[in-house]
């Protein structure tokens, strides 16, 4: 059994359809990703499981239970938690607050939640220099690892990450990716969203989407060797 | 830098008063006690706008209400049914209903329009606050009711008032003072070192951030209503026996107009800044006023020249607030 399994999923903003039923599984322990291009539909699928945005039809089950429809405060207790595009740190919290703060279904475990602080910090050790630092503050590459901690307080089975090399420097992403590749070694099964076909070289398996449906799926390596795709799909 | 333009403006003041005032520093009705305690409740009222600015992105129009209700409640339970419950316990009833009133209007008219564009729910404030009002003209008509002082002693405190620094703060005054400080202390303690408060703030920063976290975001909108609600509870029945008259709509006319200049003085958005902002308006208020009586133009005083001088010495100070620096004294945004 699948750690996450999507059925015929399908989603939108208003009236507006995005996704037109896709179906797609990941796996205990993987690094699955999504690729695509603008307005493919990728970004609206990850905040669909992460419960920011209600699902039209379709089913979305994890864990053998069925999540479809749940509300993320449930979600974020039961160990999915997403890192979102744009990273949406607490700007006027300190790095310490936001990171408290991605601890809230543990708040009452506070040795618990000082131990994974310290792992956080280790991943990341730029975040203890910057420790009472407003999180406003902070550069993009720096942001983005917080934006990483924090999701990682709350104590991930599957962590969802959106974009998170948008914004950066090739130096500073290849960084982030690496780290990702940590924490997905260390246990967390991993699901992002990317424009970056660099994020390949960490993939387990691949998904390719366009306008609202998945048009491949692979192992990482096969897409990246694949050269018709790569042109049509990830201008690379 | 923020800490240094506080405390040149504190310190500014305090030189102002001093060269200005003379005799009338001191002693008991001195205007710096009265400043001082008037905008305690200034700063109790703007602490609840700013909570609500921050938490919903709304003027709240009915926070004066909530203290003029809570002051009607204690004026039912004490004086107009007549029953023996003492003061203090009249005035902790009037407060819990007060929050739960805060909770109903989250849940009937703030919730419903979370979405809705800002200026639905700033008007939805305004319709409360004036039903409030004219719900409180039916239930007691337009008469003052007169309210005494609650408190004319004070373990440890003489009645004729206690001496600190000179001053001379008579117990009723004193309460407030002490009150404000000790909320004051709670508040920042509570914002900076407890889960709740940090969300709270989040809450005020990014809302869909919140939700990422796993807070739920109508229950923060919940309680940071039922808290507004409560503040202004405490400074509607704090206020009220300084004025020793209680009308409809008493603190929506005479209180937050003051209260709001106190939180655009603060940055509309700092809480720390709503605190100052409050202490500062209520002395300028009362440092206009007695110049008001006291200086002269010809034969005539100020205040018999222009009645309310106090008043428009404050909208001139909001003005130019405004005009000069908009994200206030502590905010961080205009």
């Amino acid at each position: 059994m699948s750690l996450l399994e999507v059925t015929d999923l399908k989603a939108g903003y208003g009236t507006l359809p995005v996704l037109g039923g896709i179906s797609f599984e990941i796996e205990e322990g993987e690094t699955a990703v999504l690729l695509g291009l603008n307005g493919a539909g990728k970004t609206t699928t990850i905040l669909t499981l992460a419960g920011m945005l209600k699902p039209w039809s379709g089913t979305i089950t994890f864990d053998g239970k069925d999540i479809t429809g749940t509300d993320p405060r449930k979600l974020v207790a039961d160990g999915i938690v997403l890192v979102p595009e744009g990273r949406h740190v607490f700007p006027q919290l300190t790095v310490a607050q936001n990171l408290r703060l991605g601890a809230w279904p543990y708040k009452r475990d506070r040795k618990g939640t000082r131990e994974i602080v310290e792992r956080a910090v280790e991943y990341f050790p730029r975040l203890r220099e910057r420790w009472t630092q407003l999180g406003g503050t902070l550069s993009g590459g720096e942001q983005q690892m917080l934006a990483i901690a924090r999701g990682l307080m709350a104590r991930p089975k599957l962590l969802l990450i959106d974009e998170s090399s948008l914004g950066l420097s090739p130096v500073l992403t290849q960084t982030v990716f690496e780290v990702v590749d940590k924490i997905n070694d260390d246990g967390v099964t991993v699901f992002m969203v990317e424009q970056n076909a660099g994020v390949l070289s960490i993939a387990d398996k691949a998904y390719v989407m366009e306008k609202g449906t998945l048009i491949y799926s692979g192992k990482g390596d096969e897409i990246m060797n694949n050269e018709e795709i790569r042109e049509a799909y990830l201008g690379a | 830098m923020r800490t240094a333009i506080v405390s040149g403006i504190v310190t500014a003041l305090i030189v102002v008063v001093l060269i200005l005032g003379r005799g009338d520093v001191f002693g008991p009705n001195s205007y710096v006690v009265i400043g001082v305690s008037q905008g305690a409740v200034y700063g109790l009222i703007a602490l609840g706008l700013v909570l609500v600015y921050k938490g919903s992105r709304v003027f709240n129009f009915a926070q004066g209400e909530f203290g003029t209700i809570a002051a009607f409640i204690v004026f039912l339970l004490t004086e107009q049914w007549n029953t023996a419950l003492p003061y203090f316990v009249a005035m902790l009833i009037a407060i819990v209903a007060v929050i739960l009133l805060g909770i109903v209007m989250e849940r009937l008219i703030v919730r419903p329009l979370l979405n809705a564009p800002r200026i639905n729910l700033l008007v939805a404030t305004i319709a409360f606050a004036l039903f409030a009002v004219a719900v409180e003209l039916v239930l007691f008509l337009p008469e003052p009711k007169v309210f005494s002082p609650f408190v004319t002693s004070l373990p440890g405190i003489p009645e004729t008032g206690l001496e600190i620094l000179g001053f001379t703060l008579e117990p009723q005054r004193f309460l407030i003072v002490f009150l404000l400080a000790v909320l004051g202390g709670v508040l920042g303690y509570f914002f900076s070192r407890t889960d709740l408060g940090l969300a709270v703030l989040a809450t005020s920063q990014d809302a869909f951030a919140t939700r990422v976290v796993g807070i739920g975001v109508e229950r923060m909108s919940r309680f940071i209503w039922a808290s507004a609600a409560g503040l202004g509870a405490i400074a509607g029945i704090l206020y009220i026996p300084l004025t020793g008259a209680l009308t409809p709509g008493h603190l929506t006319f005479s209180v937050l107009i003051p209260a709001f200049t106190a939180a655009v003085i603060g940055g509309m958005t700092s809480l720390p800044g709503a605190f100052v902002g409050g202490i500062i308006i209520g002395c300028v208020q009362s440092l206009s006023n007695w110049a008001a009586n006291a200086w002269h133009l010809g034969s005539q005083t100020y205040q018999e020249i222009l009645p309310g001088t106090s008043d428009v010495v404050l909208l001139v100070l909001l003005l130019v607030v405004l005009l000069a620096r908009p994200q206030g004294l502590l905010g961080s945004e205009a």
